[in-house]
């Protein structure tokens, strides 16, 4: 495995392999920061081109464009609070407020430091553990995933805002809302009133960004002051002191968001958020986490990075791709002949070393692209607000539409404005809803899929074949409980 | 004054001369004059989409024009199907799908379009056969064994598919209803979650297509106990037909649609380019390294499958759902 690995090593040191990936991060991070364009259909839009140069400069191309893509959804989640992704909603949180302190620089380098950090250790850690992650991987089917979900849903409402009733109250909405659309299991319609725009359930992006950026939006044109600027300064950059300060934070993350990623169908969006909840859990003073804290932004953006190397492994070892995203590389892997299976590594094992060796120059790489790129962006918010606030409405609008090309989106984006606006004057956090909707229907097909493997016998399948389940599944209570306990705590200080 | 009116009049003039050699223009010039969309109602990374991306990046050596790749994945296949079904007839607009969307969701539920009156076939690409594997451990060495299984103990074997209704789901029913047999279907978010799921010990048996299974064949990690089509595809492998399963059963056809009313010459244009395809070298080398096969079959013999893919699939739907 080492001669393997020292082969890979020289083979991704090639100039062209690494043009062509600083060409994807750069055009990555530009098409991620563009609310509405999703990684995935960068992705899939350049896949052709891969086909057409060799594998080790085809897929780290592709790579690329991944990586940048994530780093580019935390842009305008800092900078305007319209997070592109379910993945950058935790970094909107303490991004946003630092953006309005004047602190839009820190904070974008801070993302990413952070996702760099995860990005690189969780790399690395793949490299050297594949073959024991690809054995975990194994391990998880529908019962454990369902159990996960819940135990992270349960965390997540247990340590967001104020009031952990007001959040589990904003959680069973989301879950509701999730619930609109056609049962994913059985192909039946519920909550649709036989509307055919809801057959497909409510979009994800404009609710997004109408929870998140519509209200603010109306924050700023409400106020009225004679602001000028959204912010006066962009402010200074990242000192070294501030990294340090995080760099607990942001360890604990990647070591969260690598686990994660470990579990097949659990993603970056859990990562950022159960490394949020971490590490405000934590801190010394956890009031501060949602109010301009840098720790917050750390924790999310190393956690969703983290996920990153965990989920290539069972696309390298199996050649099963676990999301859309593994799915499309791995059209790029057969397309150039490299068929991922069990003998991909006897019969190619160098050449997937030096694909893995690249994703790891490529965040070096998008370390420097990146931190170039950040004054650039960053500039955005020091626009006249009476400029800004039209060009982002404009934004919200064409990426609420953008996601689908459907214009129904737009009434959904309007819609979601105005339970965002109305959620914060009845301050009700918007989060949990936000994360009840997005972590519902794995859930809910995790559990049918359970119900139909147990086959009319829970019993004895969980307790003779799901210990590990059952194990996740009575420990939820005890967790919440003490999370709930502790946020009341804090709450009364 | 009366300058600006003359100006005026040469403006109108020479506007109204543009308007008339422009539609002269548009009734002149031959399909297709601006790039054609290809709608994908499934997601991005699936095998629809891969094959996709191969074609248009080959076609526009042979139409002069770009075809461009929209995904609109949603409602199981319907929201594409039907963005499709209301374009305008003119061959700009495209639907690229499966049988099973084209042809069995009519018989399942109530659709906004009428797949047999709303889409003439352009061309069949390719069809991909199905084949039914287990686990290179797995106690049932042929389909004997796991038939003889699954009637020793109904609903006892785990069958991973790939959604209800799915290009895994519907063989799967198919062979349970000519062989009287009863498994317990799982559902999984896509072929590679229910071979993983199989993988991993959490099903007994599940189906796949040769391009996603091929190399953990070789590895001897799955073991395949029957495979779809007159022919065999593994040499020790019977087809089903050999284990009593008749019909076109089992095929997954990838297939170009268009609206209907969608003029003649326009459907021969397409259809020739598609056609052409065949004798491509780089379509042929591409489509080879993403093991799929490459049959064209034009408009009217496909539209005789149709119809006989709507019948079998009337008949296996009303079997299924009065259990």
């Amino acid at each position: 495995m080492l001669d393997q690995l020292a082969e890979g090593f020289a083979m991704a040191m090639r100039f062209d392999t690494f043009m062509m990936m600083s060409f994807g991060l750069f055009g990555g991070m530009l098409v991620g920061s563009l609310p509405g364009f999703t990684t995935l259909m960068a992705m899939a839009i350049l896949l052709p081109i891969s086909f057409f140069l060799e594998p080790i400069v085809g897929i780290p191309f592709l790579l690329g464009v991944y990586k940048g893509g994530i780093f580019g959804g935390s842009i305008p989640a800092i900078l305007i609070s319209m997070p592109g992704t379910g993945a950058a909603v935790a970094t909107s949180r303490d991004g946003y407020k630092l953006t309005q302190q004047g602190k839009s620089r820190k904070a974008l380098d801070m993302a990413l430091f952070a996702s760099v950090f995860g990005d690189t250790s969780s790399d690395i850690f793949t490299i050297l553990m594949i073959f024991p992650i690809a054995y975990l991987v194994m391990q998880f089917g529908p019962p454990e995933l369902f159990a996960v979900l819940l135990l992270s849903l349960v965390i997540i409402a247990a340590t967001s805002g104020v009031s952990p009733l007001k959040s589990l109250v904003m959680m069973l909405l989301g879950l509701w809302l999730s619930f609109i659309g056609t049962d994913p299991l059985g192909g039946v319609e519920r909550f649709t009133f036989g509307v055919f725009d809801l057959k497909s359930g409510i979009p994800l992006l404009p609710m997004l960004i109408g929870v998140f950026a519509i209200p603010e939006i109306a924050t700023v044109v409400m106020r009225n002051e004679k602001v000028t600027q959204l912010a006066a300064l962009m402010g200074e950059r990242l000192s070294k002191a501030e990294f340090r300060r995080c760099f607990r934070t942001i360890c604990r993350s990647t070591m969260i968001g690598t686990a994660i990623g470990i579990v097949p169908g659990l993603g970056q969006v859990v990562a950022a958020m159960m490394g949020y909840s971490a590490a405000k859990n934590a801190s010394g003073h956890p009031e501060t986490f949602g109010e301009g804290e840098l720790e917050g932004v750390a924790a999310a953006e190393a956690a969703n990075n983290a996920v990153n190397g965990p989920t290539m492994v069972p696309l390298l070892t199996l050649g099963i791709p676990g999301d859309n995203v593994t799915a499309i590389l791995l059209g790029a892997f057969v397309a150039q002949g490299l068929r991922p299976g069990p003998q991909l590594f006897e019969e190619q094992g160098a050449t997937v070393f030096a694909i893995l060796v690249a994703m790891v120059f490529a965040n070096l790489l998008f370390l420097v692209i990146g931190y170039l790129s950040i004054p650039f962006f960053s500039r955005l918010v020091t626009i006249k607000v009476s400029i800004l606030i039209p060009v982002v409405i404009m934004f919200a609008f064409a990426g609420a539409y953008v996601f689908r090309s459907d214009s129904i989106d737009l009434l959904m984006l309007v819609v979601f404005g105005l339970v965002g606006i109305v959620a914060r004057a009845a301050k009700f956090d918007v989060m949990p809803m936000v994360m009840g909707f997005i972590l519902g229907p794995p859930m809910e097909y995790a559990f049918g899929q359970t119900v139909a493997m147990t086959n009319g016998e829970p019993f004895g399948f969980f307790f003779g074949e799901r210990l590990g389940a059952v194990a996740i599944l009575l420990a939820i209570p005890v967790i919440g409980l003490v999370l709930w306990r502790r946020t009341r705590t804090v709450a009364a200080r | 004054m009366f300058n600006t009116s003359i100006k005026k009049a040469t403006t109108l003039a020479m506007a109204a001369g543009f308007a008339v050699a422009a539609s002269f223009g548009a009734a002149w010039a031959e399909y297709p004059e601006k790039p054609i969309t290809m709608v994908i109602p499934l997601g991005a990374g699936g095998s629809h989409d891969l094959n996709a991306r191969v074609i248009t990046s080959i076609i526009p050596t042979y139409l002069d024009q770009a075809m461009i790749v929209r995904l609109t994945p949603g409602a199981g296949g319907q929201k594409g199907t039907q963005e499709v079904a209301n374009a305008p007839a003119d061959g700009y607009t495209l639907l690229f799908t499966h049988n099973y969307i084209d042809m069995l969701q009519q018989h399942v539920e109530t659709l906004p379009y009428d797949p047999g009156k709303d889409f003439v076939p352009v061309a069949r690409i390719n069809y991909a056969p199905i084949a039914v594997v287990v686990r290179g451990d797995s106690p049932y060495m042929t389909m004997a064994d796991l038939v003889a299984a699954s009637k020793a103990n109904p609903g006892g074997v785990q069958l991973a598919h790939s959604g209800n209704w799915g290009a895994l789901f519907v063989p799967a029913a198919q062979i349970m209803k000519a062989l009287d047999i009863s498994w317990n279907l799982v559902p999984f978010q896509g072929g590679g979650p229910a071979l993983q799921a199989l993988l991993a010990g959490d099903a007994d048996v599940t189906m796949g297509f040769p391009s996603a299974i091929g190399g953990h064949v070789q590895a001897g990690t799955l073991r395949v106990l029957a495979t779809a089509g007159a022919e065999r595809i593994y040499d020790d492998v019977p087809t089903l037909a050999e284990v009593g399963v008749e019909g076109d059963v089992g095929f997954m056809h990838r297939v170009v649609l268009a609206p209907a009313g969608t003029p003649d010459d326009v459907l021969e244009t397409l259809g020739a380019a598609f056609k052409s395809l065949e004798g491509d070298k780089t379509f042929n080398r591409m489509m080879g390294r993403l093991g799929e096969n490459i049959d064209i079959i034009g408009t009217d013999e496909y539209e005789a499958m149709r119809v006989e893919q709507d019948g079998a699939y009337k008949e296996l739907v009303k079997t299924l759902t009065s259990q």
